[in-house]
């Protein structure tokens, strides 16, 4: 019994410990086409072209900024990472948006989705997981999305 | 061969087109969102309103207050469109009148041109909303908490500007600072004209985001209304509006002031409080205190309490009882309530 509890108590508190913290999310890389000349980019002007208030890149191409589906959890990370806030808690903002003319990212199907579309269309941004990024796109930078709670 | 060869091409372009759509999430209809046309730019959608009223010194009555279009293009160039055709009162009805399309009116309530210049600055011709405080630019029924309107909101200045606006944002301090200075010419350029419109007019409205809770907002205009007498007005304002999680706060204050020997000057404002109702996800608690300094007649005010139901972002239903002393004409006592939808 006493060799039981030795081996039952410590699995029992790792299997606690690995409950209660939070697992550590995937970095999100932030992608441009590999033409585009910007190299880097900070999170606030990230921030501001995804709430569609920067409107033009340097070279005054629009920006056309993509998103994931909203139920994807990779969408729900990169919005926890830029806005501290969930998707469907920006939809009031979307709303008086929509009312004065501006609609909100572009949604893709896909990761892959993204990476073509970003490849072939200038002035689009987009995010993807790490190991998605290839040599059709370039990374302008990385985001670490907190937990979702 | 050339039958084949026609198959294949139409085969292949089939599959890019089912291609395209599949990476595309986009297409669908959003309640709230508008229907995208395909891919030729065009966003159609609106609102809807229908209100109740019972106020204590006249009439019960019912209404499908605003019944309003929204047509956008903007194909990813410099350039893009908006417009908002409204029907006014579509169907009423009263204690004194049955239900009938007899206040129904047509209005053309926004309709501009955008031109990107760079990434601060963007001009605007056409009729837009006059962006004096916060309430004016986002008064939909379905944005708001009320279905009432603050009477600052509209009472000391023409709500539509038909004209030239530069607006944008530029970044001060880290943060961000929007800007709109527009000129006015309606009593030229406007062929459906506004309620009380402007008969020329110069302003700006300044708004700093002193963070991503707390805007601070400050307007100006100088005007002349479109009435027998020929009055200059000076107007200047402040706004506020704090917003955390489910909690808002906002108020606007108006002064206006003229040079003209039979106008009097008057101060307006209004401050409101939003609370989410403990233990749902969807009801909200408002109230709101105004006054309102007017002419040939002493200073009104008026408080406000109301619940809001919230099932989805671009749905309301609103319920509110104002009270208040020398508001018989502006915003007089009694009970309303309205359901609003953003579609």
């Amino acid at each position: 019994m006493l060799m039981l509890m030795r081996i039952a108590y410590p699995l029992l508190f790792v299997a606690l410990l690995s409950v209660g913290l939070p697992v550590r999310a995937e970095p999100l890389a932030v992608i441009i086409a590999t033409a585009n000349p910007l190299n880097s980019l900070s999170a606030d002007a990230l921030k501001l072209i995804y709430q569609r208030k920067s409107q033009m890149d340097a070279e005054g191409n629009r920006w056309i900024p993509l998103n994931l589906p909203l139920p994807d959890p990779l969408r729900r990370g990169f919005s926890l990472a830029v806005f501290s806030m969930l998707p469907e808690e920006q939809e009031d903002y979307w709303n008086v948006q929509y009312f004065n003319g501006i609609t909100p990212p572009k949604v893709m199907a896909s990761e892959e989705a993204i990476v073509r579309f970003v490849a072939s269309t200038t002035g689009s941004i987009g995010y993807v997981r790490k190991q998605k990024v290839d040599n059709r796109v370039k990374v302008l930078l990385f985001i670490t999305p907190p937990t979702e709670k | 061969m050339r039958v084949f060869l026609f198959l294949l091409m139409t085969a292949l372009s089939m599959a890019s087109i089912v291609a395209g759509a599949a990476d595309d999430a986009d297409s669908s209809y959003r309640l709230g969102n508008g229907y995208p046309v395909s891919d030729t730019g065009f966003r159609i959608g609106g609102y809807a309103t229908a209100q109740v009223g019972a106020p204590h010194a006249a009439p019960k009555h019912f209404e499908i207050s605003d019944l309003s279009l929204f047509l956008t293009w903007d194909n990813g160039s410099r350039l893009r469109f908006f417009s908002e055709l409204e029907v006014g009162d579509a169907l009423s009805a009263s204690e004194q009148q049955s239900l009938g399309i007899q206040d129904a009116h047509f209005e053309f309530e926004r309709g501009y041109f955008d031109a990107l210049v760079n990434n601060n600055l963007t001009v605007r011709v056409g009729k837009f909303l006059t962006p004096v405080g916060q309430w004016n630019v986002i008064h939909a029924a379905p944005l708001v908490w009320t279905s009432s309107r603050p009477v600052v909101t509209e009472n000391l200045f023409s709500t539509h500007v038909s004209g030239l606006m530069l607006h944008g944002s530029v970044s001060l301090a880290e943060r961000q600072l929007e800007y709109s200075v527009y000129g006015d010419a309606s009593d030229s350029i406007d062929p459906h004209r506004s309620k009380e419109p402007f008969e020329n007019a110069i302003g700006a409205h300044l708004r700093y985001f002193l963070d991503d809770t707390l805007q601070l907002g400050v307007s100006f205009s100088h005007f002349a209304l479109n009435e027998p007498l020929p009055v200059r007005y000076y107007l200047s304002g402040v706004d506020v509006a704090w917003v955390y999680r489910k909690f808002e706060l906002n108020s606007e204050i108006v002064y206006r002031a003229s040079d003209h020997a039979f106008s009097e000057n008057n101060w307006q404002g209004f401050v409101q409080g939003v609370l989410p109702v403990p233990m749902s996800q969807h009801w909200f608690a408002v109230g709101r205190y105004e006054f309102f300094e007017q002419t040939l007649a002493q200073t009104g005010q008026v408080g406000l309490l109301g619940l809001a139901y919230r099932p989805l972002p671009p749905l309301i239903w609103k319920l509110e009882y104002q009270m208040g002393t020398h508001n018989e004409l502006l915003a007089p006592d009694g009970v309303s309530a309205s359901f609003a939808v953003l579609f």
